[in-house]
């Protein structure tokens, strides 16, 4: 039958471009195939030795093995019946002999051979008994954290009990590792405006690159620009630290707070944002930078061997200190670069005290007697501080030298520099008092003498 | 010609800064801010991407804003007078520059948290007032507001 079978032009012009015999064509034909449909395999991709398979496949038998296939088989001790089903099941022979010459055996071929058709999926999983029906709406602020905190997804539990990363909400499985989380308290950890404060921070992000406007700073007389580069040098160092030792602790901080978590990871960028602005100042207009702090202050934020220990230094302190030197910085500024660098970080930096703060207010809330132990962290944290200003000339003497414009005015500067802490202090307690913390009787002399007129 | 102060000048700002793309970048603002001139006293609402509404109100209502803006009304005049003049308030004439040249501050609060949205959304704040270098402002008569 084949003999007599004749084929088209444009499939005998396919079959020649793709390499298929004249015979195994006729083969396809006399099987009932048409010639469109040849040639589409074709298109496909199907190669000569597929479709002979296939067709062996179809007739009932298995296909013809070549005289090389055998010897390879064998050689490789590859039955021929294996050879005829892998064959059958679409295997190209050159692939056949590169896997018997590779030493892949009878049996890894039987197994690879079990694993074609369909995969019996498990969907069991989408039976989970998780909150269904879910619909989060956004609000004008977009569809923001608080807006998904609906339902089941919104209860944050006081203890969470998974040492896992299971996202709040999710179902459990046994037998998954710890991640090694530490902190399962709700008070360890919680303020209530940490997802409003994180979808702020994402909201109010600037790029130091582009939208300082660099190339409005001029030189400086060179006491003026050696003190704002000593200032940018302390900024990075103190930002840079803050970045480090809240980057230590976000891994400790279990997932049934992913608010915190990722507050906590904006407040890092921003302090990033941070180094990388006064960096760049300080690099920017013929200095350079100055020489660091002795880091006293730096020791007592590092050694904190709780979570609201650190917060209740760095953030609610050390912060508050640095959002007056922010405030300063805009007022003093020598041009529009510095005043724009130091109204945004200030912006930034009253979203860090405000979490901080705001902290302090849920512990003092819900655990009434860890108030001893945040005054006694406070008193510590002041204490280093404090330290640091003893050692550290260089910040104090730079400040005054920028604020008073120059060397010839450094006692008008230090006089700003005293307000400067007047203010920070003044803030520092306001804000206590807001969390039901009484710190002006306490207040470490060194504080105290700036608001005791 | 709007007069300073009154709901019409600060409704002639809102509408400004509520169509303007630059305002919206600088990010959401959730904060009702007073603005105390004299014996004056006008309530802004911030919320998200605008300013959603201006109102007159009452000393009792301070005590429920984040903060009040409150300063001498020659300083409210000169503050204006120079965002007209520089297109936006000069490196002496910014929000918090005049609140720190004040022993008393520019902002106010009851409660030390609340004030700090004052700084949190300073450029916000800030862009609203140098909104009125878009508008021509006629100034009340002192007397007016004492």
């Amino acid at each position: 039958m084949a003999d007599t079978m004749t084929i088209p032009a444009n499939l005998a012009a396919k079959a020649k471009e793709k390499g298929w015999p004249d015979d195994l064509v006729e083969q396809a034909l006399a099987s009932g195939a048409g010639a469109d449909q040849i040639i589409g395999y074709m298109d496909q991709g199907v190669t000569a030795d597929q479709a002979r398979g296939f067709l062996a496949a179809q007739a009932g038998g298995g296909p013809e093995l070549s005289d090389e296939l055998k010897a390879a088989a064998d050689l490789a001790q590859w039955p021929y019946e294996l050879l005829q089903q892998a064959l059958a099941a679409g295997a190209a022979a050159s692939d056949l002999m590169n896997f018997m010459s590779m030493g892949v055996t009878a049996d890894q071929a039987r197994e690879f051979m079990a694993q074609g058709g369909p995969p019996q999926l498990d969907l069991s999983w989408m039976q989970v008994p998780t909150e269904w029906n879910t619909r989060a709406r956004p609000t004008k602020h977009g569809l923001t954290l608080e807006a998904i905190n609906i339902g089941k997804y919104g209860e944050i539990p006081d203890v969470w009990p998974y040492h896992t990363e299971m996202p709040r909400g999710a179902i459990p499985i046994p037998g998954v590792e710890s991640m090694g989380y530490s902190i399962f308290e709700k008070q360890e950890v919680w303020a209530d405006n940490c997802a409003a404060l994180y979808e702020e921070a994402i909201q109010r992000r600037w790029r130091p690159a582009t939208d300082v406007p660099w190339a409005t700073i001029e030189p400086l007389p060179d006491d003026v620009e050696r003190a704002i580069c000593q200032i940018c040098t302390h900024i990075s160092e103190k930002e840079q630290l803050e970045a480090d030792v809240l980057g230590r602790w976000e891994p400790d901080i279990s997932y049934g707070y992913h608010e915190v978590k990722l507050y906590l990871a904006t407040t890092i960028f921003e302090n990033a944002r941070a180094v990388e602005v006064f960096r760049k100042r300080a690099l920017s207009n013929g200095g350079g930078l100055g020489i660091q702090s002795p880091g006293w202050g730096f020791r007592s934020i590092v050694d904190a061997r709780n979570f609201t220990e650190m917060l209740t230094i760095q953030m609610v302190l050390q912060d508050s200190l640095t959002l007056a030197q922010y405030q300063y910085l805009e007022k003093y500024a020598k041009n529009p670069a510095e005043q724009y660098i130091a109204a945004h970080a200030m912006q930034d930096k009253a979203r860090h005290v405000a979490y901080a703060i705001s902290h302090i207010k849920y512990v003092m809330m819900h655990r009434a007697d860890r108030r001893d132990e945040i005054m006694r962290y406070l008193d510590k944290g002041e204490g280093m501080m404090l330290q640091d200003d003893k050692r550290d000339p260089a910040t104090k003497a730079a400040f005054a030298i920028y604020f008073g414009g120059g060397k010839a005015n450094i006692n008008e500067g230090l006089q700003i520099y005293n307000q400067m802490r007047r203010r920070a202090v003044e803030q520092y307690l306001a804000r206590l008092k807001w969390a039901t913390i009484e710190r002006a009787d306490r207040l470490d002399p060194g504080l105290k003498k700036y608001i005791k007129d | 010609m709007p007069s300073f102060p009154s709901v019409d000048w600060f409704d002639a700002i809102k509408d400004i800064v509520n169509k303007d793309p630059d305002y919206r970048a600088l990010g959401t603002v959730d904060c009702i801010v007073g603005v105390k001139v004299g014996s004056k006293i006008f309530e802004l609402t911030f919320d998200a991407f605008e300013c959603t509404t201006v109102r007159e109100a009452a000393e009792t209502d301070l005590r429920d804003m984040d903060f009040w803006l409150e300063q001498p009304y020659d300083k409210w005049v000169e503050m204006i007078e120079n965002i007209k003049k520089h297109g936006k308030a000069d490196l002496s004439h910014t929000l918090n520059t005049i609140d720190l040249s004040m022993p008393e501050g520019l902002a106010r609060a009851h409660d030390g948290y609340r004030r700090d949205a004052f700084y949190r959304f300073n450029q916000s704040i800030q862009d609203f007032f140098n909104a009125a270098a878009k508008i021509d402002t006629k100034f009340l008569a002192e007397a007016a507001v004492a």
